[in-house]
């Protein structure tokens, strides 16, 4: 894995938080995503960050950055990230609060706003099956998909919560070891 | 409302929830219905201003803690929103020195296709609010094939996501 500097993580950080759109998981899926194309955090980093995340009180995606930015960079990095990736969005949801029956009716904020959803929605699949396609490389397929495709059913048709299925899905690695 | 205690009142919400709008019950209940510093209208405010904008949803307790106290109250909801987050690293510590294990690694290697899986069902709620015509649904099959490709970088899809909200507009 590449060791990048605190300039470069700050800035994807700052980045991200900028411009994605949707909450915690489209962020999450572009922060994977542009992990994976720096070659910046093994994917069994990622998992213990995404798996701790949904462990952590309050909201999963700073959770998941600080432990991101602590394991590139220490207690520097974690601390970088969740400033850059909070502090603009925070600066924009301060505007957007004290002009909020502006924006409401500005059409074109609207047109802007749910055009990113829908790039956001996208970005989230697109990622989640990026995620899956890279483990599946080196011919072990069966457990990658097996496990996606039930933790999706899980929360979809089972109802179950993403900390329950991360539970199930933890027990399931847990039994079903790597060969 | 002294900002030290809107700062206590919020971590105490963050702290006790684990998603992003869970601790919406506990923050109405302190400053809505206990403490009448905030109405229904203007908790139904923050909640929109944070949706609006990038970031978690959980950034409503910044445009909460502004529309008690001004920009004293939004850096006390931003610092109560990001104040659990730092909780991970003396968990990522203690799991760190047992992270090579055999067992422990194919439990990490769940989780996260679990994450995936998790993603995309999260996605379906996403998509149908944000999925409503041709056009959105255009840029979300553009979208999902530059990312899963790998090849874009995700800052022109999202411009160029935006860049297309505009055009629209102009039609």
């Amino acid at each position: 894995m590449a060791r990048p500097q605190l300039t470069d993580v700050t800035r994807l950080f700052f980045r991200v938080g900028v411009t994605v759109f949707g909450g915690g998981d489209p962020t999450i899926a572009i922060l994977q995503r542009e992990f994976y194309r720096r070659n910046w955090l093994s994917p069994e980093k990622f998992a213990i960050a995404f798996g701790l995340a949904r462990l952590t009180p309050g909201t999963n995606v700073l959770a998941f950055c600080a432990a991101a930015g602590w394991y590139l960079l220490g207690f520097g990095g974690a601390l970088a990230v969740v400033l850059a990736i909070t502090i603009p969005a925070s600066v924009l949801v301060v505007w957007l609060t004290s002009a909020y029956d502006l924006t409401a009716h500005y059409r074109l904020a609207q047109s802007i706003a749910n055009a990113l959803l829908a790039a956001a929605v996208g970005t989230m699949i697109g990622a989640a099956l990026l995620l899956v396609r890279t483990q599946c490389k080196t011919g072990r397929w069966l457990k990658p998909l097996a496990i996606s495709l039930g933790a999706f059913l899980l929360a979809i048709i089972a109802n179950l919560t993403p900390l329950q299925v991360i539970g199930v899905a933890a027990i399931v690695g847990f039994f079903w070891p790597e060969s | 409302m002294n900002v030290v205690v809107l700062y206590l009142l919020l971590v105490k919400a963050t702290l006790t929830s684990f998603s992003g709008l869970a601790s919406l019950p506990m923050v109405r209940n302190d400053f809505v219905l206990h403490r009448h510093v905030l109405t229904d209208r203007q908790l139904n405010t923050a909640v929109a201003a944070g949706r609006i904008g990038p970031g978690p949803l959980g950034i409503y307790v910044v445009s909460l803690g502004y529309l008690v106290d001004g920009v004293p109250g939004a850096f006390a909801g931003w610092l109560a929103m990001i104040t659990p987050a730092f909780l991970i690293i003396p968990m990522l510590r203690f799991l760190g020195a047992r992270a090579e294990h055999r067992r422990a690694r194919a439990v990490a290697r769940a989780v996260l296709f679990a994450g995936a899986g998790l993603m995309i069902s999260a996605a379906i709620p996403l998509a149908r609010d944000a999925i409503t015509n041709p056009l959105s649904l255009g840029i979300f099959a553009c979208s999902f094939l530059l990312i899963a490709s790998a090849r874009v970088d995700s800052l022109w899809v999202m411009l160029g996501a935006a860049l297309v909200g505009v055009i629209a507009f102009q039609f």
